[in-house]
């Protein structure tokens, strides 16, 4: 069940039989698919020596006969039809079309009927419409995300689209994996209700064929979560590895862009970050920030012997080990190059915008702490000349969440203070985050104060002492998870959807558990 | 492996006398010239895994011990590993001829030949390398064995320690003058070893150095596809400009 290997071997399949020359020709999202989990060497190994967008290919009128063409892309419309134009005037000698999703049976009509010069010699779904980034991660690089957090009335072709690309890569995933879920979803959130109910639509009624797999003991779930239910994870700052790098300077499909941040050297500007490509990254991805220091200090040191031997060469043994050996050094240099860099960028950036002390504070706000000392350190950090506009913005919002309905005066002056420190802050965006996400919109017990066993934890966890104060906060999520894996995820928070489709016996034991439960008394 | 899969076959549905599965004429039109070039690499980078191999078995014979004084079996081993260093200068130069100028998708293609093959070529270098450095080794650990002398290996040159020692005073019996003769000549034949190797090595260096401005160093930007597609447009649209001016 692992996402990277399933795209891969699709990429595979859609190369292996095809010999000679090719071209591989793919969209701006597949592109991403493909990128995070194909290398452009393995491309070369297979003989693609060519890869193009779709819609840029007009560009050049030259034919190029010698070269097969593989396409990989969307089902989208506007891809049907540049296969339209490419096929009517095609300039490749063969043509062989991969989509990663469904194809309607209009646009396979299309697609036929253009085909005069019958170029083409294979149309096939691989359902490869998801960005890995990880074996157990996947994105769909939503552009206009925020369309969730609107009203439908707003925009409800844009919401359509939305949902729809959604619900695509929903369904590629289960198809790839070969699995078909059980269904649950947030019901306090319209968007996931919708969302849930189109997927099951999709797969337990429109294409019920296609999504008709062996049953196995125990069905996925598939669990529609609304990111407002927990607006506290994504405003805090991070201290491991990964996330860090993406909070402070950004990760995009695996890649991290520098020239955001500085100047650097032609190959340093762009670097990867693949816990399959790279074996120092995947041991400290979730590592925290004072580890990895240590950690990419010894590489350093590991490195400096290698390279020190380098130096000396006075046998002929030395000199052969040396040529030997060059790719792997080249390798380890460039490696050791990155990590040091992105830490050194990054304990930069913690010390000018004094990133340990309002950590601190955001951690206090998430998880213990009352509102009178909450209060004055936030006032003290919007003080903080060092402290930046996104930092005390972050900050009032961490507060607002928590103690909107405690001191309405308090807080009130911290929007006002915040207001008057930072030039771009956009008046009224606290308020705005308090209606999507404030305290009667969410689900969660998300301090965990609602719900008297996630009292009695935090109390427990608080008397343990922490071990790192910087990383207390645990996400709303993995409350959520460990409910799911205990069986007490409740129907009455995250409904299933219909009876008919639910299937395996763990759902049958789960639903007879909550009858029993519901009919004793106090059990959560 | 099994994938939920979808396969069409479209037939011409208008015309009637085509049967459902017409996948016309496969009309792959001929390469460009420099396809040639490409290929003779390519058939080069055959011969010399061939000749690799026999490389190996000529290593293996040449440690096994014999009757005879090993001159064939030496001999074997310094023509095969010439032949196939000569290859791949040869290849290697050759490479270069695959360079374009001017940015144009033609070019693009060549450019990525050309790192597939250099790819190829290095494998083959550090290949050939590796097999030298573990035949002398075992070479060095069995003629050490048989005369207890140690043969270090210098790039100044080798001598043994041997002929450093002011010879001309002291006496030998006839015992050990035969086993000094045997030293002596021995000690030639080594220094014309290393020298070879000296050469070789020097050369697959050099063939290494070009070779590692073209192979793509895997895990860095360079070998993302999204990164070389980026690379394309920007070339392909300079070069309509400069075609425009």
């Amino acid at each position: 069940m692992v996402l990277v290997t399933a795209a891969r071997d699709y990429i595979n399949r859609m190369l292996q039989d095809i010999s000679g020359m090719k071209v591989l020709i793919l969209d701006s999202q597949t592109v991403s698919a493909v990128s995070v989990v194909y290398s452009q060497s393995e491309l070369l190994q297979k003989e693609v020596f060519l890869v193009e967008l779709v819609d840029s290919i007009y560009k050049s009128k030259e034919s190029m006969s010698h070269l097969k063409a593989v396409y990989f892309l969307r089902p989208s419309s506007e891809n049907i039809q540049h296969l339209r134009r490419q096929l009517a005037n095609p300039r490749f000698g063969e043509y062989h079309l991969f989509f990663s999703n469904m194809l309607k049976d209009t646009q396979i009509h299309i697609l036929a009927d253009s085909d005069e010069q019958e170029v083409v010699q294979q149309v096939q779904e691989f359902y490869a419409d998801f960005v890995a980034v990880e074996p157990y991660h996947f994105t769909l690089n939503i552009p206009s995300n925020h369309l969730y957090m609107l009203p439908a009335v707003v925009d409800p072709s844009s919401l359509q689209h939305f949902c729809d690309r959604v619900v695509d890569g929903i369904a590629a995933v289960f198809l790839a994996l070969k699995r078909r879920p059980v269904i649950r979803y947030q019901r306090t959130s319209d968007i996931a209700k919708r969302i849930a109910q189109e997927t099951a639509k999709l797969m337990y009624q429109q294409e019920s064929g296609l999504f008709d797999f062996r049953r196995t003991e125990i069905s996925p779930l598939l669990l529609i979560l609304d990111r407002r239910d927990d607006p506290v994870t994504p405003l805090l700052n991070q201290w491991t590895y990964q996330a860090m790098v993406h909070e402070l300077i950004g990760i995009q499909d695996n890649k991290v862009d520098l020239r955001s941040i500085g100047d650097f050297p032609k190959d340093q500007q762009e670097v990867v970050l693949s816990s399959e490509q790279d074996t120092f990254f995947k041991a400290n991805m979730y590592e925290n920030f004072g580890d990895i220091g240590m950690n990419i200090k010894r590489m350093v040191d590991e490195f400096q012997q290698v390279a020190k031997s380098n130096q000396s060469i006075q046998t002929i043994e030395d000199m052969a080990r040396f040529v030997e050996n060059y790719p792997e050094y080249k390798k380890m240099h460039g490696n050791v190059s990155k990590h040091v860099t992105l830490v050194t960028e990054m304990s930069k950036m913690v010390e000018e915008r004094k990133l340990m002390l309002v950590s601190e504070t955001e951690q206090e706000l998430a998880c213990n702490g009352g509102q009178g000392a909450a209060f004055e350190a936030v006032t003290n950090l919007l003080n903080n000349e060092n402290v930046s506009d996104i930092d005390r913005l972050r900050l009032v919002m961490l507060y607002a969440l928590r103690y909107e309905k405690d001191s309405p005066v308090q807080l009130m002056q911290l929007f006002n203070k915040l207001a008057s420190r930072s030039a771009k802050y956009k008046p009224g965006l606290v308020q705005f985050l308090l209606k999507q996400a404030g305290v009667d919109k969410r689900t969660g017990d998300l301090y965990g104060n609602r719900d008297f066993m996630n009292i009695a934890r935090n109390m427990a966890r608080g008397l343990k002492g922490v071990e790192n104060v910087y990383t207390q906060h645990q996400p709303l999520l993995f409350q959520t998870m460990e409910s799911i894996i205990k069986g007490r995820l409740r129907d009455v928070d995250y409904p299933f959807l219909g009876n008919h489709f639910q299937q395996g016996r763990f759902l049958k034991d789960l639903e007879e558990a909550q009858r029993t439960a519901k009919s004793s008394s106090n059990i959560i | 492996m099994h994938f939920a899969v979808k396969f069409f076959i479209w037939g011409n549905e208008t015309d009637a006398n085509v049967s459902c599965c017409s996948r016309g004429a496969v009309t792959v039109g001929l390469p460009p010239a420099w396809v040639d070039v490409s290929e003779e690499i390519a058939t080069n980078v055959q011969r010399a895994r061939t000749k690799m191999a026999e490389l190996a078995r000529a290593h293996a014979k040449a440690l096994m011990p014999s009757f005879g004084d090993g001159k064939e079996d030496q001999h074997a081993i310094e023509s095969l590993t010439q032949e196939i260093t000569n290859i791949l200068k040869r290849s290697e130069k050759r490479l270069q001829q695959l360079s374009a100028a001017g940015p144009s998708e033609d070019s693009n293609v060549r450019k990525n030949v050309q790192r597939s093959l250099a790819t190829d070529l290095q494998n083959l270098s550090m290949e050939l390398r590796k097999k030298q450095s573990t035949y002398l080794k075992r070479l060095r650990q069995q003629k050490e064995g048989q005369d207890g002398v140690d043969l270090e290996m210098n790039l100044n040159g080798g001598r043994s320690r041997m002929e450093d020692d002011d010879l001309d005073d002291m006496v030998f019996n006839e015992h050990q003058m035969a086993k000094l003769k045997k030293s002596e000549a021995f000690t030639v034949e080594r220094e014309r070893e290393i020298q070879q190797v000296v050469e070789s090595v020097n050369e697959l260096a050099q063939i290494m150095k070009d070779l590692s401005v073209l192979v793509i160093d895997q895990g860095t930007i360079v070998d993302r596809i999204d990164y070389n597609i980026q690379n394309v447009a920007t070339t392909v649209d300079e070069g309509l400009k400069q075609l425009q001016k």
